[in-house]
C-alpha cells in the first residue's frame, strides 16, 4: 500500500512529462493522454484514503498526510474532467499548472512536515461534521488552484484574446469553488465547532484565515460585477486568494498556533 | 438623501470594506489576542506596542477598528439587498434571488454574531462518579458514570459522562451518554464533555464510623476545631491543611498515619472527574438559519448561473 502514492506520484509526473512536450507544440491538436493517466493517478490516491480509513475505521480525512493526499487527488480529478468538458476554453499551461501544483502536494504530503504515520483520531475530530468540513473545503480548495493558474496566466500575458479566455477559466473554476469552500470551511465548520465546543467561531487564527481567504474571494466577485474582463484587478485578487487559502492550510499550521493545531 | 442610499448600496463600498476587514484580519492574527498591556510593551518596541494598545489590535476582533467597517458592512449589505430585492421584483424576465437570499443570510449572521457575543453565558463544573450540580433551572446534574476509552496505543477515544437530571423526586432525564461532538441538551443550554482529569483525594477514618474524603478546598469540623485541606498531596505524601481557630489560622502538615484530631490520614484515592461545560448561546439559533439562507443562496446563484450558460 506505501508504494501506490509513489506509483502515483510517477503518474502524475509522467502526465506533466506529455504535457510539457505539447506545450512547446502548440500547432498540433491537444494531446489525449495525460487527463488518463491524472485520473488514474487520483484513483490510486483514492485507494490509499479508503484503504487508510479501513485500518482506524473512520475517514481519514483528520491528519494532514491525508488531507493533503485528498486535495492531490482531487486536483487531479479536476484537471480530468476539465479536460472533457466542452464549456470552458481549454488551456494546456492551466492543466499543466494545476498537474504540478497537484504532484507538489502529494511531495509535501510525503515529506517530514506532514507525518505519515496512521493514527485513529483524537474525540473531537471524530465527527461527520468535520469530515464533510475538511473534504469539501479541500474541493473547493481544488478548484481554486485551476482559477490561480489561470489567474497568474492573465496576468502573464498581453494578448487580449487569450486575456479574455484566461478570465473565463479562472471565473469559472471560482464559480465553481467558492460556494463549495463556503460551504465546506465556513458553514460546515462553524456547525462542527459548535457540536464540538459549544462555540461556533473562537477567532482561532486558522478561523481567521479561512474567512480572509472567503473575503479575498468575495471581493473578486464583487470586482468582477463592476471592472472589465481586461481588467488586471481581479486575476490580482484571484492570486492573492489563493496565496491566502495556501497559508491557511500551511501558514497557520506551522507557523500559528491555535485550536486547529491537530490539521 | 437618494446620493448618501446609492454610496450605502454601492459595490464599490462593499470591495472597499472587504479589502479593510480582510487585511486588518489577517495582520490581527500575526498579534497575540487578549494579553496584558505589559505583555506587549515586553514584546514589542515601545512605538509598536503603544500602535497596538491604543487602536485595539490587542483586542482586535471587539474593538472598535473591526466593529465599525464591519458595522458599516452591515448597512451596505441589507442597503443593497434591499435595492437589488426591489429590482428583481419589478423585472419582467427571469429573477435572480439567489445573491439576495445570500445577502440576507450574511445579515443575519452578523445579527446572530451580535447575540452571541452578547448573550452568550458558559459555567464549567467537574464532577466525580456519584456527585451533582445544580442547574440553572433548579434541577440536577448527576454523573451516574464516567467511561475514558482508549485506542490500543493508548491515545484517547472518547469520553462519556452518563447522566441523569433530576428535580425534586422527578427524573427528567435518565442515562443520557454526553460525549465530545455529543452534547446534552437542555432547555438553552447545551451540555458538552469539555475535559477530564484525575482528582486526587485524601481519606481519612476514625475509630468507629465509615472513611471521609476530602478535596482540595474542603472543611473539615473535627473535635470543635475547623480543618481546610490547602493539598491534598505535596508530591512527598503529605497534605497541607490550614486549621483555623478563634485567634488567628496557623498551616499544618501531615502525612499518611498521623492523626488529626480523632481522625487518622488513611491515604489518597485517585478518582476521575469529568468536567462538563453548559452553554446557552442565543445567537447560535440564527446564526444556523443564516448559513442555511446563504447556502441556499450560493446554490441558487450557481443554478441561475449554470442555467444561463446552458441556455
Amino acid at each position: 500500500m506505501n508504494l501506490l502514492p509513489t506509483a502515483s506520484a510517477a503518474l502524475m509526473l509522467f502526465s506533466a512529462l506529455v504535457q510539457l512536450v505539447w506545450l512547446f507544440r502548440p500547432g498540433r491538436p491537444p494531446e489525449k493522454a495525460s487527463h488518463w493517466l491524472l485520473a488514474l493517478s487520483a484513483a490510486l490516491l483514492a485507494t490509499v484514503i479508503t484503504w487508510r480509513s479501513m485500518l482506524i475505521g473512520f475517514p481519514a480525512l483528520t491528519g494532514s498526510y491525508e488531507s493533503l493526499v485528498f486535495y492531490a487527488a482531487f486536483v487531479c480529478l479536476i484537471c480530468f474532467a476539465y479536460r472533457l468538458q466542452t464549456r470552458v476554453p481549454y488551456s494546456p499551461g492551466v492543466q499543466f499548472g494545476a498537474t504540478i501544483a497537484a504532484f507538489a502536494l502529494l511531495a509535501v504530503a510525503n515529506s517530514p512536515i506532514a507525518p505519515q504515520a496512521l493514527l485513529a483520531p483524537i474525540p473531537a475530530l471524530r465527527s461527520g461534521w468535520l469530515v464533510a468540513h475538511v473534504a469539501l473545503s479541500f474541493v473547493g480548495e481544488s478548484f481554486l488552484v485551476c482559477s490561480f493558474f489561470a489567474s497568474a496566466a492573465f496576468l502573464a500575458t498581453r494578448d487580449e484574446a487569450r486575456r479574455l479566455r484566461y478570465d473565463r477559466i479562472a471565473y469559472t473554476a471560482i464559480a465553481a469553488g467558492y460556494p463549495i469552500f463556503t460551504v465546506g470551511a465556513l458553514v460546515f465548520g462553524a456547525i462542527w465547532a459548535e457540536n464540538a465546543w459549544g462555540s461556533w467561531w473562537s477567532w482561532d487564527p486558522k478561523e481567521t484565515w479561512a474567512l480572509v481567504t472567503w473575503l479575498v474571494y468575495t471581493a473578486y466577485l464583487h470586482l468582477r460585477l463592476i471592472r472589465k474582463r481586461r481588467d488586471s484587478l481581479p486575476s490580482l485578487l484571484a492570486v492573492i486568494g489563493f496565496l491566502c487559502a495556501l497559508f491557511t492550510f500551511f501558514g497557520v499550521n506551522y507557523l500559528l498556533s491555535g485550536l486547529h493545531s491537530y490539521g | 438623501m437618494a446620493a448618501i442610499l446609492r454610496f450605502l448600496r454601492s459595490v464599490r463600498l462593499a470591495i472597499i470594506l472587504i479589502s479593510v476587514l480582510t487585511a486588518l484580519s489577517a495582520v490581527s492574527t500575526l498579534i497575540p489576542q487578549g494579553r496584558e498591556g505589559a505583555f506587549y510593551s515586553g514584546r514589542y518596541p515601545e512605538a509598536l506596542s503603544l500602535v497596538i494598545l491604543g487602536s485595539g489590535f490587542d483586542h482586535f476582533f471587539s474593538s472598535p477598528l473591526f466593529l465599525g467597517p464591519a458595522l458599516l458592512l452591515f448597512v451596505n449589505l441589507c442597503a443593497c439587498a434591499v435595492y437589488r430585492f426591489v429590482r428583481e421584483l419589478g423585472k419582467r424576465g427571469r429573477k435572480r434571488f439567489g445573491p439576495d437570499l445570500l445577502h440576507l443570510g450574511i445579515a443575519l449572521l452578523c445579527v446572530g454574531s451580535v447575540l452571541s457575543f452578547a448573550g452568550r453565558q458558559t459555567s464549567y463544573v467537574e464532577l466525580a462518579v456519584g456527585e451533582s450540580a445544580r442547574l440553572a433551572d433548579g434541577s440536577d446534574l448527576s454523573l451516574d458514570n464516567f467511561e475514558f476509552l482508549k485506542y490500543a496505543d493508548g491515545r484517547p477515544r472518547d469520553w462519556i459522562s452518563t447522566v441523569s437530571v433530576t428535580k425534586g423526586s422527578e427524573t427528567r432525564l435518565a442515562a443520557f451518554a454526553i460525549r465530545v461532538n455529543h452534547p446534552l441538551k437542555l432547555g438553552r443550554f447545551s451540555i458538552y464533555q469539555a475535559s477530564h482529569s484525575t482528582n486526587r483525594l485524601l481519606v481519612l477514618k476514625d475509630a468507629i464510623g465509615p472513611e471521609r474524603l476530602l478535596s482540595a478546598g474542603d472543611r473539615l469540623q473535627v473535635e470543635g476545631k475547623s480543618f481546610f485541606l490547602l493539598q491534598t498531596d505535596d508530591g512527598k505524601g503529605q497534605a497541607s491543611f490550614l486549621e483555623q481557630g478563634a485567634a488567628r489560622a496557623s498551616p499544618l502538615r501531615l502525612a499518611i498515619g498521623d492523626a488529626l484530631g480523632s481522625m487518622k490520614l488513611a491515604g489518597f484515592k485517585d478518582v476521575e472527574v469529568s468536567g462538563l461545560q453548559a452553554v446557552a448561546d442565543p445567537g447560535f439559533p440564527i446564526v444556523l438559519a443564516a448559513l442555511v439562507l446563504a447556502a441556499a443562496g450560493i446554490a441558487l446563484s450557481l443554478a441561475q448561473k449554470i442555467g444561463d450558460q446552458t441556455a
